[in-house]
């Protein structure tokens, strides 16, 4: 009787809840997915909560900044952009969960700037937006694979990638620091591993690397580092490591009066994040520093004083950092790709769109983007700088140095690149 | 109480599931397939917990580390040696069920606590491993995939499809299996030792080979589930076993009924859903930012108290009793008709 | 100098844990249940020192205030949720998982409840004296005052909680009320009032590591911050390594798993920050399954 009952239970159950679940499946739509004749709609993934999420959480908030002004004033040939956000907790279960919501429910145009390798990797085989069609923009990371066509053809990446800045910190250490003793602090994953292949192709020699447990960043563990880069002697220090790993490592090393030349990699080598973790600026001043955006606290950059002026207005109370700066200019780039692909916008025409013109998309970024029918590289180098005694990154001498490079062996080369004046208002032209 | 019957395989029943999962899939659309594959995941991933901890009494806080074991096991196959999927998956349960015996043998003496700190810092170690090792692919990731449908099924077969028929089959027979190995006389050996250690030794039980047993089990049965889970996301990499997989899977076990196999779907759909709907009850209600980031969160955590509070044993075992005391009253009643 | 700097980095961090460790065992000896939420409630109490010291502006008037309040939390857990938890999941295999998991639960409500109320960013707490190093012959240790305070108000709540529990009659009640609740009601103890007196120390107990985690730090705290996280994980096993029954099995837990994993990452790699202390763990069970200083057997969960 009792197994009869139960019998009758597990299958009830199961036939409800697939039941139950496929009664919300919502009907599909009829012009392009995510474009309306009132609205764009995009999708974003990245940690808003857990240990993972520290800075990167304020992207949400600065993108969508950019976008309600853009809405203000006309929006994209007089449709709205629209992004959705959700949380992945940087778990790649997470992320195609969300991902499928984002394009299989919230039926999204594109999806921009989903953070973290693992992730867009796990996206990218679950949930293949290349079969579907889906473009997939400007990634926050920058790991280097995903700039391959073949792979990830609906791809497109921003940042430059960690080999790139690893080459470009390798000639200017060359340049500068040969006969030095070089010691290297790097995150045990993707991130750096990266950073050491770069290293190896600049022929850098080191004389103490240091790998830590993406995780374990803090005052204890910064302690242990320490202890180890004294014991080697080193004299030049490449803090190769997200923000809260520099900001323990700078912190610690003010406690225990230890004072290299220090050498910061630009994930975490924004100031604004440093200085509010509690460094004093004096430690910061003469670090050399590379970023391949202006530093955001340069007032005198066109760009940056319109995004602070708006992120102001749209976020009060928050302070101004790289990750608002890259989140913004990510979506101002989005936005003119979007102008870009015509007065009727599809999947296939923003691609081309950026395909074509990307290059010559203005942008905050000093360095150029490459861009072009072969290519989904985006930005390409960094300028680079020394901390000055009120602890902001400023171009060395004044002028903005710039070096580009690739993700293979090709040579590392002082650029010339020019970058053209922003458009009116920070609107796509 | 009713005599032990000798329980039948039931395969009838798992091949009507089977039938009407067939059916299912091809009505619903893709987002809903994509959760069925993941529901049959946690299926089997949360029957391991049942059969460790509900029938053995041996807690873990790491089957995510184990599920990780299986899931490096069968992608390094794929990636290294190009073996056919189905060895993969064998593998996968071959390895963790060696890294079960292993942890079982370890903790065959601890107890209760001791057990839970062990199996917590595996949790928390042990996919940290792969970045120690350049075979394993490090944070990014290996890629698991497991190929397309067959061409025989038609243009129309989507990959999630593929996934979900790999998924729930692998499900019914692992179920069918456990519930087999619950009914035996290894089952009956885990319930008496979890019951009085003493006693069960008495009646002649090897508590100690048993309790290795149940790990060695539940732990193959977890790194079956831990490989489907790469099959679905197409990647393992570290960061897809995090700590809070583990406690899903206790959370999923206790809101099925850990004693029972007969529950499991529950769990399993609720953690598929409640993310999904917590998204949603969020987005209706969040007034600032703040709100809205977190109210999924709250949601699913105060979910776990208050289950844990008023549905400890789980639905179906509440049901269970409620008419085991219906029918002692009525039964009661019927006595006292007959004078 | 590179030892004695490595074992003075174990020595700091395993006093933090050897802390929370304290809390874990002062549940466990007057509850017998595992406390999931213990570093939840530490990071509550320093939200709650943390608005001390903004409207005071004093550390040493924020430290007593966050021990009340992580006292006074603690001891409304005990009372709501765990006397409903005893209630109605007291019996067969759900007993031992229910109160992982329901504090599991009040782990994820209140990391949630703070960032509601607080804000999921950066909040600052200033370390109460200077945390540089001191200097000898030239070179700096990796020990300052503020770490030396640290290691003393371990050793301090140390010799006052074991006061307690051996020498007086309320510590009596204490360990009575856990191990034969029925025996020491029969004998007249409150055994209810004593359970949630022991919650509420460990609630202090917890507030101090939370604290002093934070301002051994830079100072920076966030629901998410990692230095929370390490702090339940590393907590736990510190408290598992010494033996749960004990307090100074919990001290000197925290203070072996600090440097032992302090050895580890200096002298073999830095990136096994998380294998370490699984490995460690293992180890020691392997040689006494009950902890450094546990009971043996007849005490089992």
């Amino acid at each position: 009787m009792k197994a009869m009952n139960r019998r009758k239970l597990i299958t009830a159950s199961a036939v409800l809840a697939i039941v139950g679940l496929a009664s919300t499946a919502l009907p599909a739509q009829a012009a392009e997915v995510g474009v309306s004749s009132t609205e764009i709609k995009l999708g974003m993934t990245l940690p808003m909560t857990g240990t993972a999420s520290l800075g990167y959480n304020k992207i949400p908030g600065a993108a969508k900044a950019y976008f309600d002004y853009l809405n203000a004033n006309g929006g994209i040939n007089g449709r709205k952009v629209t992004l959705v956000v959700k949380d992945d907790r940087y778990v790649p279960t997470e992320a195609v969960a969300k991902t499928n919501e984002l394009i299989l429910k919230d039926k999204v145009m594109a999806l921009m700037a989903p953070l973290g390798t693992a992730n867009v990797k796990a996206v990218a085989s679950s949930v293949n937006p290349a079969r579907r069609g889906v473009p997939v923009l400007f990634v926050n990371t920058g790991f280097s694979g995903f700039a391959d066509t073949k792979k990830y053809p609906t791809t497109y990446t921003v940042l430059p990638s960690y080999i790139m800045e690893a080459k470009i910190m390798g000639e200017y250490i060359k340049e500068n620091f040969a006969g030095k003793k070089i010691g290297l602090l790097y995150q045990d994953d993707d991130f750096g591993s990266d950073a050491l292949a770069g290293f190896k192709t600049a022929g850098t020699k080191f004389a103490v690397t240091v790998p830590y447990a993406s995780g374990s960043q803090g005052a204890a563990a910064a302690a242990g580092w320490i202890t180890k880069f004294k014991a080697a002697e080193a004299d030049v220090v490449i803090l190769f490591g997200v923000s809260s790993a520099t900001s323990a490592m700078l912190g610690t090393a003010a406690q225990l009066k230890y004072a290299p030349q220090w050498m910061l990699g630009s994930v975490g080598g924004d100031a604004t994040t440093i200085k509010l973790t509690g460094v004093p600026a004096g430690v910061l001043y003469n670090a050399i520093g590379f970023s391949p955006v202006p530093a955001t606290t340069d007032m005198k950059d066109e760009y940056v004083k319109l995004f602070s002026d708006i992120y102001a207005k749209a976020v009060p109370g928050s302070a101004f950092d790289l990750n608002v700066l890259l989140g913004m200019n990510t979506a101002f780039m989005t936005a003119q790709a979007l102008k870009a692909a015509g007065a009727n916008p599809t999947r296939r025409t923003l691609m081309a769109a950026i395909d074509s013109k990307g290059a010559t998309f203005a942008n905050s970024a000093l360095v150029p983007a490459g861009y072009s029918k072969t290519s989904h590289v985006g930005l390409t180098g960094y300028w680079v700088g020394k901390y000055a005694p009120t602890g902001d990154l400023a171009p060395i001498g004044g002028t903005y140095v710039t070096y580009t490079t690739d993700s293979g062996s090709g040579a590392v080369v002082k650029s010339t690149y020019k970058r053209p004046a922003m458009p009116a208002k920070g609107l796509p032209n | 109480m009713h005599k032990s019957k000798k329980q039948t395989t039931h395969i009838p029943l798992f091949i009507l599931g089977g039938v009407v999962l067939y059916f299912l899939s091809g009505m619903v659309d893709e987002l809903r397939v994509y959760q069925g594959a993941s529901i049959a995941v946690y299926v089997i991933a949360i029957s391991s917990i049942i059969l460790l901890t509900g029938y053995s009494g041996q807690v873990s806080l790491g089957h995510g580390a184990l599920m990780a074991v299986g899931a490096y096991a069968a992608a390094v196959l794929r990636i290294e040696f190009n073996v056919p999927i189905i060895l993969c998956f064998v593998a996968a349960v071959l390895a963790a069920a060696i890294g079960g015996a292993l942890l079982g043998a370890a903790a065959a003496r601890l107890s209760g606590p001791y057990l839970a700190g062990t199996t917590l810092a595996l949790a928390v170690g042990l996919p940290s491993l792969a970045n120690q090792f350049t075979v394993l692919g490090g944070e990014q990731g290996l890629l698991f995939d497991v190929g397309f449908p067959p061409l025989s099924l038609g243009e129309e077969f989507t990959q999630y499809k593929w996934f979900f028929w790999i998924a729930a089959l692998a499900a019914l027979i692992s179920m069918w299996s456990v519930r087999n190995i619950l009914n035996s006389a290894y089952g009956r050996a885990w319930r008496a030792g979890r019951g009085n250690e003493v006693a069960a030794q008495l009646a002649g039980i090897n508590t100690a080979r048993s309790k290795v047993l149940a790990f060695t089990i539940s732990a193959g049965i977890a790194g079956l589930a831990g490989a489907l889970l790469a099959m679905t996301i197409g990647t393992v990499s570290p960061s897809a076993f995090p700590l809070a997989l583990s406690f899903s899977l206790l959370t999923g076990a206790v809101l099925s009924g850990i004693t029972t196999l007969g529950g499991v779907i529950i769990g399993a759909v609720v953690l598929v859903a409640i993310p999904e709907i917590a998204d949603v009850v969020a987005h209706r209600l969040g007034s600032s930012e703040s709100v809205t980031t977190n109210l999924p969160g709250l949601i699913v955590s105060g979910l776990l108290i208050l289950t844990v509070l008023f549905v400890p044993n789980g639905p179906v075992e509440q049901h269970r009793a409620r008419k085991a005391k219906h029918d002692a009253a009525h039964a009661g009643s019927k006595k006292n008709d007959k004078h | 100098m590179q030892l004695l700097n490595t074992l003075l980095i174990g020595i700091t961090a395993g006093s933090i844990y050897a802390l929370m460790a304290i809390a874990f065992v002062l549940v466990w000896r007057s509850t017998r249940v595992v406390n999931f939420a213990q570093a939840g409630m530490a990071l509550l109490s320093t939200y709650f020192g943390y608005e001390a010291v903004s409207r005071i502006g004093s550390f040493w008037v924020a430290l007593p205030v966050a021990m009340i309040g992580g006292a006074l939390f603690a001891a409304l857990v005990e009372l709501v949720l765990m006397r409903l938890l005893v209630k109605h999941a007291s019996s067969g295999p759900i007993a031992g998982v229910a109160p992982i998991i329901a504090t599991l639960g009040l782990l994820g409500v209140i990391r949630s409840v703070i960032s509601m109320i607080w804000g999921g960013q950066d909040l600052r707490i200033v370390a109460p004296i200077s945390n540089n190093g001191f200097t000898i012959n030239g070179s700096t240790l990796v020990f300052s005052p503020l770490k030396l305070l640290i290691l003393v108000v371990v050793a301090i709540l140390l010799i006052l909680l074991t006061i307690l529990f051996q020498k007086t009659n309320l510590g009596l009640a204490l360990r009575a009320s856990a191990h034969a609740p029925e025996i020491a009601r029969l004998s007249g103890v409150r055994v209810d009032a004593v359970r949630t007196l022991g919650w509420a120390l460990a609630g202090a107990a917890g507030a101090v590591a939370g604290l002093f985690q934070t301002v051994n730090g830079n100072g920076n705290f966030s629901p998410d911050s990692i230095e929370f996280s390490l702090l339940l994980v590393s907590g736990f096993i510190a408290a598992v390594i010494g033996g749960l029954d004990s307090l100074l099995g919990a001290v000197i837990g925290g203070l072996f798993l600090g440097i032992a994993i302090s050895f580890v990452l200096m002298y073999v790699s830095s990136g096994l920050f998380f294998i370490a202390p699984f490995v460690i763990l293992l180890l020691v069970l392997f040689i006494r399954p009950q902890g450094i200083i546990g009971v043996k057997a007849g005490r089992r969960a």
